[in-house]
């Protein structure tokens, strides 16, 4: 007999069938007629709806303290988040006023404005000013219809992008916003590329000031040029190299912790 | 009759009282519930049948609800507890819907 068979058939606990022929061949003088639910079936019966509905609080309970946690988190990154973004957008007022109270001191001394135009040459060149000017605009994206990292934009991918770039003669140069410094990264972070610790989402679009003229063509010069070219006929990629006459760069935060300025005397 | 004011009284208890189960007895209250689940639905078919027991009804529910506990206990323990709860779900799963059957036979005469 199957299993499922004898479950069906067996569904009942046989112990009752078995209670009442025994009772039957005995001929006990108790009553035929229906059988009776006594006070003990009715304790267990209390028992059973104790249990079910103690089972269901408890589960209610649960889901509800789940529920509650889980709200407290989202909360608590919400609040962290608004915070980060407070701080940031602080940071920058407070960069721009430096700036400012910088160029009203050093405009006032006429001996200083040499220092202030060293600064802002500085500040170009390490990117922590905006900077202006014609370049090129470059759009990588993944292969149409991309399925795996074999024919995505990788974080190697776009390094040697920027690398082709610099080495054809750009300037200044940001991914997505996020302008290049001496201290960015171009990683693979959690399936995202990050630039500057910040994911980045495809298309990436690479804005790069420089001769506008001669970049494209010096770009397809350089080996980085060449790989490109050939990802583009390989596996399908998409690039997009548009000149444009005036381009726009913004700062990077930077802010070092460590690195301090030796001054002339060597104490620091 | 009495068998309703004893489901009565047991609600308002659980509902009153809310007792706490302890944290290691808590994953055996839901197979536990399914085996009481099977344990009432096989006694509500022999009182149909005539042949209802008090003493054979308090002997397999206990038995049924610590029979479920342990075998999930001890599939705990062997760390196939998630299979083993959900066998025996299956197999009171089929009784009680063989008993249930049976009991709409009883009463619908059909």
């Amino acid at each position: 007999m199957g299993l499922l068979d004898y479950l069906t058939t067996h569904a009942m606990d046989e112990d009752y069938q078995f209670v009442s022929e025994r009772r039957q061949t005995r001929e006990e003088p108790e009553p035929r007629s229906r059988a009776r639910i006594g006070v003990v079936g009715a304790l267990v019966m209390a028992l059973f709806a104790a249990l079910v509905v103690t089972a269901a609080v408890q589960t209610s309970r649960n889901s509800v303290s789940n529920e509650r946690q889980r709200r407290e988190l989202v909360g608590q990154v919400d609040q962290a988040r608004a915070q980060v973004d407070g701080d940031r957008s602080r940071l920058v007022s407070l960069t721009r006023e430096v700036r400012r109270l910088q160029t009203q001191q050093l405009n006032n001394d006429t001996t200083a404005q040499g220092t202030l135009d060293t600064l802002r040459l500085l500040g170009l060149k390490a990117g922590t000013v905006p900077v202006r000017g014609p370049g090129v605009r470059v759009v990588a994206d993944d292969a149409p219809g991309a399925d795996s990292a074999r024919n995505e934009v990788l974080d190697s991918d776009l390094q040697k992008l920027v690398n082709g770039l610099w080495e054809a003669g750009a300037e200044a140069i940001s991914i997505n916003g996020q302008r290049l410094t001496n201290l960015s990264t171009i990683r693979l972070a959690g399936g995202a590329i990050t630039v500057n610790a910040r994911s980045l989402r495809r298309p990436y679009v690479i804005s790069a000031i420089g001769n506008k003229d001669t970049l494209p063509a010096r770009f397809a010069e350089t080996s980085s040029g060449q790989a490109w070219l050939d990802l583009q006929r390989e596996v399908g990629l998409r690039l997009q190299i548009s000149p444009v006459s005036s381009l726009r760069i913004p700062a990077a935060e930077v802010s070092l912790r460590y690195a301090n300025q030796k001054k002339p005397g060597g104490v620091s | 009759m009495i068998a309703i004011i004893g489901l009565v009284v047991g609600v308002v208890l659980g509902l009153f009282l809310t007792p706490d189960v302890p944290l290691s007895l808590e994953p055996y209250l839901p197979i536990a519930v399914v085996a009481a689940l099977d344990a009432v639905f096989g006694a509500f078919r022999a009182f149909l049948d005539g042949i209802f027991d008090d003493k054979v009804f308090v002997i397999s529910f206990i038995s049924n609800v610590l029979i479920a506990a342990m075998i999930v206990f001890l599939g705990d323990k062997l760390g196939v507890g998630a299979q083993l709860s959900t066998g025996v779900v299956v197999v009171l799963g089929i009784r009680i819907f063989s008993n249930v059957a049976a009991i709409r036979r009883h009463i619908f005469h059909a």
